[in-house]
Formats: structure tokens, sequence, C-alpha cells
């Protein structure tokens, strides 16, 4: 892969986004079902979420860098420390 | 354990630096109803917690208060970059960059540093989520107030979204306390505190 740097493009910034979408369901979800974790619908939904966002993480991992210490995804270079950090305007 | 996401729970993207409002959102980092008390509040009562529903329950609403905490950062962060020496001297946020330059050290809108006398952990199921209940709604009414005083959008849409998880976490802990009552005896819900007597 390409991991020399990490400049944030449009793609990465969707891509991105889309992920924060899907964690924000899963994050309701997985409270709702904290409280009624007999609900059958609710786990249904948890898991097509799980699934979309396995997806999701693995091209943007490849393509934009790791989104977590295990996500390192290249093989010769150390993509975990580079710029932007998630508090910077150009991460978001 | 935790694992750190890099990436923000929701983005902040602010156009134009202002200490002013730096110096009073700062009370969400830092202050009695700030996102580190709430993280520290949760994440310390789950051990006393005898029901898995409400064990989950904090952790996970713990855990999202962390990320929380990183978006009030962020929003510090970038409402301080760039900004003139003149400019700070002019601003509220003098006397905090007297001490912290433009570092994030977690104090209240009047500028007391962070202190865990903010927090409660009684170790008693009903007392510890009748806390959060409350903190919750303090929380939410800081938002309220924080929005009051701002009218820069691109500061007030992360408020305002951090104002709306207050409310669901609120509704979370009302179902944790109704979980935890049902666990009880209904005639007497003190009969006995489930975490210590056997």
């Amino acid at each position: 892969m390409n991991s020399n740097h990490h400049s944030p493009n449009r793609s990465c910034c969707n891509q991105l986004e889309m992920i924060r979408a899907l964690d924000f369901a899963i994050q309701e979800t997985v409270l709702y079902l904290d409280a009624y974790p007999h609900h059958e619908e609710a786990l249904r939904y948890y898991h097509s979420l799980i699934a979309q966002r396995e997806s999701a993480i693995a091209a943007y991992e490849q393509q934009c860098g790791p989104l977590t210490m295990y996500g390192n995804r290249s093989t010769t270079s150390w993509d975990w420390v580079k710029a932007p950090w998630p508090w910077e305007s150009d991460a978001n | 354990m935790w694992t750190y996401d890099k990436k923000l729970q929701y983005p902040v993207k602010i156009k134009n630096p202002n200490p002013q409002m730096a110096s009073i959102i700062i009370s969400q980092l830092g202050g009695p109803d700030g996102e580190l008390a709430a993280a520290m509040r949760y994440l310390n009562q789950r051990y006393a917690m005898p029901y898995g529903e409400v064990t989950g329950i904090l952790t996970d609403v713990g855990t999202e208060e962390l990320a929380h905490l990183e978006m009030v950062a962020a929003i510090l962060y970038q409402l301080t970059r760039n900004i003139s020496e003149e400019k700070i001297a002019d601003s509220p946020f003098a006397p905090y960059f007297t001490d912290h330059t433009t570092g994030i050290y977690p104090v209240s809108a009047a500028g007391v540093p962070t202190d865990m006398k903010y927090i409660g952990v009684k170790g008693d199921v009903i007392a510890d989520l009748n806390e959060d209940l409350a903190a919750e709604q303090k929380a939410r009414v800081t938002y309220d107030n924080l929005i009051r005083l701002c009218d820069d959008p691109d500061v007030r849409d992360p408020l305002r979204y951090l104002r709306e998880r207050e409310i669901v976490h609120y509704q979370r802990f009302g179902d944790a306390l109704r979980i935890a009552q049902d666990h009880l005896d209904s005639r007497n819900f003190y009969a006995f505190n489930p975490s210590f007597d056997k």
C-alpha cells in the first residue's frame, strides 16, 4: 500500500464519515441492548452494523491509515504516528 | 482494558479561534459536571454493580464519556490555535494562558482544577444510579448554558451533539434503575444492598 504519507483526501474523509455514522448506530444499539438484552430485532440490527463496519474499516485502513493500534496494514511503514490526529481540523 | 480509536466520535471543525469561548467550554473538560468527572463516576461505580445490564450500561456510557472528553479537548484546541498575544491579553483566557499556555488542562470555567469530589461512588445500586441520572441532567444544563453563550455555528454543532448524548444517557440510566429495582424487593427497595449484603 501507499504508506509514505497519509494526506487526508476527500475519499478518506468520506470513508471516515461513513465509519463514524456506523459507529454511532452501533453505540446506540449497544446501549439499548445493554438495557434490553433479549430484544431480537436490536440484536439482528447490531450484527448487520458490525458486518458493514468490518468491511468499511478494512477499506479505510488500506487506503488512509490505521484506526487502532491493531490496524497498521503496511508492512514497511509505521503509519500510526502520522498526522492528522483526531483533534486537528484536517482530520474532520 | 481500552483501545484507542484514532478518530473523534463526532467531527469538530472550527474555522475561527475564540479564546473567550474556550475559557468557558473548558468546564465540560474539568468542571463539576464535565466529561472527565462523568467517565470517572461511571467507570468506578461498575465494581459495586450486581446486575449485568447495569454493569454494561456503566461500562459503555463511561467509555463514551472518554470520547466526549476528547471532543471537548478538540474544541478547546481548535479555539486556541493561531491566536495573537494581544487577543489573549484582552480575553478571559489570559489567566489560564499564564499557567498552561495553550495546553489542555482540566479546570472548570471558574479556573478550579478538576476534583474527584465532584463525583459520588456510594457502593449502592440505587444511590449510584440516582447520582448518575442527576449527573446527566446537570451536564445537559451546562451544555444548554454554553449553547446560549455561543453564536458560532462551528462550535454550537458539536455542543448540541454532546447535549443530545446527555439525554440519551439519562434514558439508559433510567432503564438501569428500573432493572435494578425489578431485582429488589418491590415492597422495600432498601431492605438490603445487593452489592454488599448476601
